[in-house]
């Protein structure tokens, strides 16, 4: 079955071609990286207009890339929630008439299954049972996945998601947006033994996370020199908040992966594609019997092959979406 | 030559088809914050009332706005899928155009009215019958309704939703008779307009086709008067 998966939660404008669930044909991805930079983040009546100007265009993309037309599609996905009300409708508005017009089947996608789909599309072998962290700049849960689309959700973030700190932090220090892969690059030249920030919640029994207090600390013990003018050890900073940052999600994602006995994790969403995060699950899992999955770096940012991947396995389901399909800002993973 | 279209600018889903200067269906349907959930199957339900499957419709008109800002990306967005979809020619029509063309007959000129939502400013355009259409005098105006005053110099019909209550607030010179109409843009209306330019070969390309805000967002005014000042 080829599916049209179409992603506008957020900031990307994304349309793919997957075939089965499990051959990307093609995955057009058009980033509104030149508006997040010149507004510091997400405007989202900003984006919800450029999504308007660039779906057509990016469905077209897709079927052009992959040699096909519409003709071809056999049913359409696309993220109906959660994100930004104004974005999600773009998305949902394109696949619904697509669907009217070449009467195919529709089905709403939850964004964050998206995400752990991805991990599916990089590794088709991926075995379950397994645990899943998935963490972006707007999402941060910790999953137990006894087999596909069946979720036990361990904790989740009680503020901040972790990319949300990352972001907050480079904003802080003045570099670019987003601040995932800056500090990331930044941090490979600092110590990151050189600050002792928190770990919050380290220790607790909960799977839940808080990162704001994380933040804050880093704005706390920085805010008096950098109003002074003082340069800043930035690569240092962003090395030593890094690391805090990977300890608890590697730390907390090893405890439940111990507690629910299983051999394999699944890291998915935007933080995945972390350089120090890989490099720290991967010596934690060593030894242990425990391998750690995580997705080729076109699929840990948000992008729509995930969507018709996740919405394929909801339709193997038996699951469908009607044309009243609508949006929701809020929504709990796994429901259809 | 049968067309379709589209208006869901104003917390309505407006769903008409004309065939040339006959109006087949001419639908509206309450939609005051489920303009997306409706839509298609408003458009369904019409073309099944006129009896006529989407093959047989030979372009489409959609209602660029101004009005809600959700509201025309929904119709732009489902008016360009549907094109797309069956290859039609596809026409991008003002709402505030769409409005003054039922009322060509009422007056030498025409106020179409659309609320922005702040007070009592509107986005407007004067329009004077010509042809089988209207035309747009002028510039697109956004502000008070009373600041139009000035620029009525015939006879007027004010048209849109609050059209009477707008009328009372302008304050036309001497001697100018001033009438209203309560409109909500009309899906016949839209269709009729893009029926004229598609009879003439004219068209808008559907992937290109993008809403008429006539406003910026206020992330966007904050930017560039910040600009502005930064020189």
């Amino acid at each position: 079955m080829l599916v049209l998966g179409i992603e506008t939660s957020c900031d990307e404008t994304a349309a793919a071609l997957v075939a089965d669930g499990k051959t990307i044909l093609s995955s057009a991805i058009s980033t509104q990286l030149d508006l997040l930079k010149k507004y510091g983040g997400v405007v989202p009546e900003i984006a919800a207009r450029r999504h308007t100007e660039l779906i057509g265009y990016v469905i077209k993309e897709a079927l052009d890339t992959a040699g096909m037309t519409l003709d071809d599609v056999e049913a359409v996905a696309v993220t109906s929630r959660p994100g930004l009300v104004g974005c999600l409708m773009v998305g949902v508005a394109a696949a619904k008439t697509i669907s009217y017009v070449k009467n195919l089947p529709l089905i709403g996608v939850h964004h964050i299954e998206g995400h752990i789909f991805a991990n599916l599309l990089s590794h088709p072998a991926l075995p379950f049972p397994h645990v899943c962290l998935t963490v972006s700049g707007g999402h941060n849960m910790l999953l137990y996945v006894p087999e596909p689309c069946k979720y036990e959700v361990l904790g989740a973030t009680l503020d901040d998601a972790a990319g949300e700190a990352f972001d907050k932090v480079a904003k802080f220090l003045g570099l670019d947006f987003p601040g995932g892969p800056v500090i990331d690059k930044l941090s490979r030249q600092g110590n990151p033994k050189a600050f002792k920030f928190p770990r919050p919640m380290i220790g607790t029994k909960s799977f839940d996370f808080s990162f704001s207090g994380l933040k804050t600390a880093v704005v706390n013990m920085f805010k008096d020199p950098l109003a002074r003018g003082e340069t800043l050890p930035l690569a240092d900073i962003a090395a030593s908040f890094q690391e805090a940052v990977v300890d608890v999600l590697v730390a907390k994602t090893m405890r439940a992966a111990a507690e629910k006995d299983v051999a394999a994790i699944s890291v998915t969403g935007g933080v995945s594609a972390n350089s120090r995060l890989r490099q720290v699950f991967a010596a934690a899992s060593k030894n242990r019997g425990i391998e750690v999955f995580f997705p080729e770096l076109s699929l840990c940012t948000d992008n729509a092959a995930m969507i018709a991947a996740a919405g394929y396995a909801r339709m193997m389901l038996g699951e469908r979406s009607d044309l009243r399909l609508n949006v929701f800002p809020n929504a709990p993973l796994g429901l259809p | 030559m049968i067309v379709l279209g589209i208006d869901t600018s104003a917390y309505v889903n407006a769903v008409g088809i004309v065939d040339g200067s006959r109006v087949l269906a001419d639908d509206t349907y309450p939609a005051r914050t489920d303009s997306l959930e409706q839509i298609v199957a408003n458009i369904d339900t019409t073309l099944k009332k006129t009896g006529l499957p989407l093959v047989r419709i030979d372009g489409i008109g959609v209602g660029l706005g101004p009005g809600s800002w959700t509201g025309i990306r929904v119709g732009v967005t489902v008016g360009k899928m549907l094109v797309f979809g069956f290859k039609k020619p596809v026409c991008g029509v003002p709402t505030l155009e769409a409005l003054a063309f039922p009322a060509r007959d009422e007056a030498p000129l025409i106020c179409s009215v659309i609320a922005v939502g702040v007070g009592d400013a509107v986005y407007a355009g004067l329009y004077s019958p010509e042809g089988d259409g209207v035309k747009r005098i002028g510039d697109y105006y956004i502000g008070e309704i009373k600041g139009l005053s000035a620029l009525i110099t015939k006879p007027v019909v004010v048209v849109g939703a609050e059209a009477e209550r707008y009328a009372r607030l302008l304050r036309p010179a001497p001697g100018m008779t001033l009438k209203a109409v309560e409109a909500l843009p009309s899906g016949a209306a839209v269709a009729a307009l893009a029926g004229v330019r598609l009879a003439r070969g004219d068209s808008d390309d559907a992937l290109s086709l993008a809403p008429l805000y006539l406003k910026d967002s206020t992330a966007r005014v904050f930017v560039n008067r910040y600009k502005k000042e930064q020189g």
